[in-house]
């Protein structure tokens, strides 16, 4: 099985000419998401209906919308977590990471996801130490020499902040932090894998304010190196944290432009009765 | 049109007070600034005396609508077009406070000008208050209605009234030259001429926050044409 990472350039090259849409060539970045009219269903049930956007490199995305939206089924289709569900598929259009289309049958889903990580609404640390947790995905993917690992847990560590709280024990068992360090021990474990992309579902759904704060300056931070995608509930989260919102309604994209420009004068009716809380 | 109601019953009901106030602040300060009219133009000292008065009510609102703004503020974080209202309302009580103030400056003026015989320049000011509490009704009403054009029209004519403003006190001075004895009287009509020209700036002002609060445009410092023009 072919990973996206070993696609020589040449092939990659001509995948992009074969597949992108006419029109000015876009540069294509590192981290670069583009979702083309996206149709999703589960069984019969369809819940995406020709979803079109195109997420930024190296900034933050949020998706909001209400309840059964289609928001985190969006989310999961960009490191095709929902493979995992058997009546689940994409019946129309395409998603594209960096200009290849992830769900043709030649790619690596197990690379997308180091590629593209994720950080769930409850924190999931394995039942292993601090160390052992941000480690784990380096030695599924081969690396054994001890100072490599070390150096990649130390920094993905320090990249979520969290290095300074638990240096001096890492092999304590990440079921020993607060809910708060937990989410981003978890954090941490995705970025150790070094990925293009990070997924957050909801990730201060269930943490307190402090922590809430401390996971969005995080965010913040990792910004400058990662392509950041954020389903929230919370509408002030988005408009802290995220640089471009999504709104969502019933399975459709509704409006999609800059935070502020959403939070002060949003375009669509739809989306100014949303988040000034007039339904919902 | 997006739906009247938040789900939020208390939202509403946060945002409607803060309306009244500010309503109800526009409507003292017209009262206000008609008394001090009135005690000029009938020489009316007991006029003067209530329109002084009329003042400590609207500062007490004024600092009441900024409290309920910062708590609708704290308390429901309003985005889009219920932020826009909320600043709005606050940068609206803010002048009308201003032309209020300015309401009292022309009571106080007018006293003065009653312990001497009258002037009868007195009659420039007839026309510049007209002009100038039109473009104040304008200004509230494109703000209570919503209406992106009649306060567009308001800015406009704010031009005229600091020319009737720069041509009464030409006429004034002339006169201060020519009748020297009343100069102290021609002086305090300068001043409320120009307490006058100020209500106008405020109406303007008022007008632009009208347009913000509806549209999400910032009008102001631009040249707007007149209507006829």
């Amino acid at each position: 099985m072919v990973s996206l990472a070993e696609i020589p350039e040449k092939i990659t090259s001509q995948m992009i000419v074969n597949q992108r849409q006419p029109g000015p060539e876009a540069e294509i970045e590192r981290g670069m998401i583009e979702i083309d009219q996206l149709d999703f269903a589960y069984g019969g049930h369809q819940v995406l209906h020709d979803v079109s956007l195109s997420i930024r490199a190296r900034a933050v995305t949020a998706f909001i919308g209400p309840s059964g939206c289609g928001k985190t089924t969006l989310l999961r289709c960009l490191n095709r977590m929902n493979d995992l569900i058997d009546s689940a598929r994409i019946t129309k259009g395409s998603i594209r990471i960096e200009g290849v289309d992830i769900n043709t049958p030649d790619v690596d889903v197990v690379d997308l996801r180091r590629r593209v990580g994720m950080v769930f609404q409850k924190s999931n640390p394995f039942p292993k130490s601090i160390y052992d947790n941000v480690a784990y995905g380096l030695r599924i993917a081969g690396v054994t020499k001890r100072s490599l690992i070390d150096e990649a847990v130390e920094k993905s560590l320090r990249s979520s902040a969290l290095w300074e709280e638990v240096k001096d024990r890492l092999h304590v068992s990440g079921y020993g932090l607060s809910g708060g360090q937990q989410q981003r021990l978890c954090i941490a474990r995705a970025l150790a894998v070094e990925p293009e992309i990070v997924l957050m579902d909801e990730p201060c759904s269930a943490l307190d304010p402090i922590a809430t704060a401390k996971v969005e300056e995080l965010i913040r931070q990792l910004k400058e190196q990662y392509t950041i995608v954020i389903v929230t509930h919370n509408m002030q989260q988005a408009g802290r944290c995220s640089d471009h919102t999504a709104f969502f309604y019933l399975g459709r994209l509704i409006e999609f432009d800059g935070t502020a420009k959403i939070f002060s004068n949003p375009a669509q009716r739809q989306t100014e009765e949303y988040i000034t809380g007039r339904f919902g | 049109m997006i739906a009247a109601r938040h789900i939020l019953g208390t939202f509403d009901e946060a945002l409607s007070s803060l309306r009244n106030s500010v309503l109800m602040m526009s409507s003292l300060t017209e009262r206000s600034l008609d008394r001090a009219i009135t005690g000029l133009l009938e020489r009316d000292d007991d006029m003067c005396a209530i329109a002084i008065a009329d003042d400590e009510e609207i500062d007490q609102l004024e600092k009441q609508v900024d409290k309920d703004g910062i708590d609708l503020l704290l308390r429901f974080q309003p985005v889009a077009s219920d932020l826009r209202r909320v600043v709005s309302a606050m940068k609206l009580s803010s002048n009308l406070e201003r032309m209020a103030d300015q309401g009292t400056n022309i009571a106080r003026r007018a006293r003065k000008l009653n312990q001497h015989p009258a002037l009868p320049e007195t009659e420039l000011i007839k026309p510049m208050y007209a002009h100038a509490m039109a473009m104040f009704k304008d200004s509230i009403d494109a703000y209570v209605r919503e209406d992106v054009q009649l306060a567009r029209s308001v800015v406009p004519r704010d031009q005229p009234l600091d020319d009737m403003n720069s041509s009464a006190g030409r006429r004034l001075i002339e006169r201060m030259a020519e009748d020297p004895a009343q100069l102290r009287g021609y002086l305090n009509l300068i001043f409320i001429s120009r307490c006058l020209e100020r209500v106008g700036d405020h109406a303007t002002n008022m007008a632009e926050d009208a347009v913000y609060a509806a549209a999400a445009e910032d009008i102001r410092h631009q040249h707007l044409p007149a209507v006829n023009e």
